[in-house]
């Protein structure tokens, strides 16, 4: 590892802090940009929840009803600062959840409207496109997170 | 090392905060979604204060095991055939034997009546027999035998679902069709 710290460069020629507030600011903007079709249309993600079939039918509307909303408020406060740490622990949660249960359904043989960014149903993309932009996505807040540790402590 | 407290304290904050603005914002728009999703709507469509039923309902019904079908032509054309699994009850024994069937009427879900041809009074008439016993969910399927045959839905022959002796006395005068 110290042979490649010193391939790379000294620490502080990077701009970790920098780096993090965009990785967030890219995070915000992808968590409030999904929320704001599904709030809009709450019955058709309903719908989508549903097809997942993951879920009991008793909590397909609860998660229809919040998942939007606490999107939104991840995005907000990635996007303010604000509840900063607990926000980017949550979006990391979250994407990663998204990405298993599209995984598990792909394993499942069963090709759901990703219900990703809009609630909309149009034609389902392949699934293989759907985990490969969510494994894109979960890697931002992951790079948020390094790039926060490491503007904290250069010398690590 | 706070980091930990700090992170579980401003995620429960961010839960609490997204789960009050989703319901709050959830109870007040006109096209809030209702918190448990309702039961699959059945395909089957019954008027609840009872009446006719269409053939295709009946058929769905039958196939599922949610009807008791109740043969109101006589013990003969019963026997000459009928639809599978019905009951023979004709309406001029209704009091004779209502008492015999109750108990098979229970926990379905659509009691039909039926006998044949387009003005058959018989099945009307179980109906109302049944329904004045305080039989709920009963329903007439006009024409009901000859529909069942020219669907070739399934049927059966015999008395094995008659608890009437057998006798010609109640052959049905009053159906068209024959």
């Amino acid at each position: 590892m110290q042979g490649l710290r010193q391939q790379v460069g000294p620490a502080s020629n990077v701009p970790w802090e920098a780096l993090a507030w965009l990785l967030r600011m890219a995070v915000a903007c992808v968590l409030i940009y999904a929320s704001a079709d599904k709030i809009i249309r709450p019955h058709d993600f309903a719908i989508i929840v549903k097809d997942y079939r993951l879920l009991p039918d008793a909590l397909v509307n609860l998660t229809a009803i919040w998942l939007p909303w606490f999107e939104l408020v991840l995005g907000v406060c990635l996007f303010t600062g604000f509840w900063r740490q607990g926000a980017l622990f949550l979006a990391t949660s979250l994407l990663a959840l998204f990405w298993v249960a599209l995984i598990v359904n792909y394993f499942r043989g069963i090709n759901v409207g990703c219900g990703c960014f809009t609630s909309t149903p149009g034609e389902a993309a392949p699934m293989l496109w759907y985990i490969g932009r969510d494994a894109l996505l979960l890697a931002l807040p992951l790079a948020a997170w390094e790039a926060g540790r490491r503007a904290e402590h250069p010398e690590v | 090392m706070r980091l930990i407290p700090k992170i579980i304290g401003q995620s429960l904050g961010i839960l609490a905060l997204s789960a009050a603005l989703a319901v709050g914002v959830n109870a007040l728009r006109p096209d809030g979604l209702p918190y448990v999703q309702a039961a699959q709507q059945s395909a089957v469509a019954l008027d609840k204060t009872g009446g006719e039923i269409a053939i295709k309902d009946a058929a769905l019904l039958f196939i599922s095991g949610r009807a008791v079908f109740l043969d109101a032509r006589s013990q003969f054309e019963f026997e000459q055939g009928h639809i599978q699994g019905a009951i023979s009850l004709p309406p001029r024994e209704f009091a004779a034997q209502f008492q015999d069937i109750k108990a098979r009427l229970m926990g379905k879900e659509a009691v039909i009546t039926y006998c044949d041809g387009e003005r058959c009074p018989l099945s009307h008439a179980l109906a109302q027999h049944l329904r004045g016993a305080g039989v709920k969910n009963v329903y007439v399927l006009k024409n009901g035998w000859s529909l069942w045959l020219a669907e070739k839905l399934p049927v059966s022959k015999g008395a094995a679902m008659s608890s009437q002796p057998k006798g010609q006395e109640g052959i049905c005068r009053d159906c068209d069709n024959k």
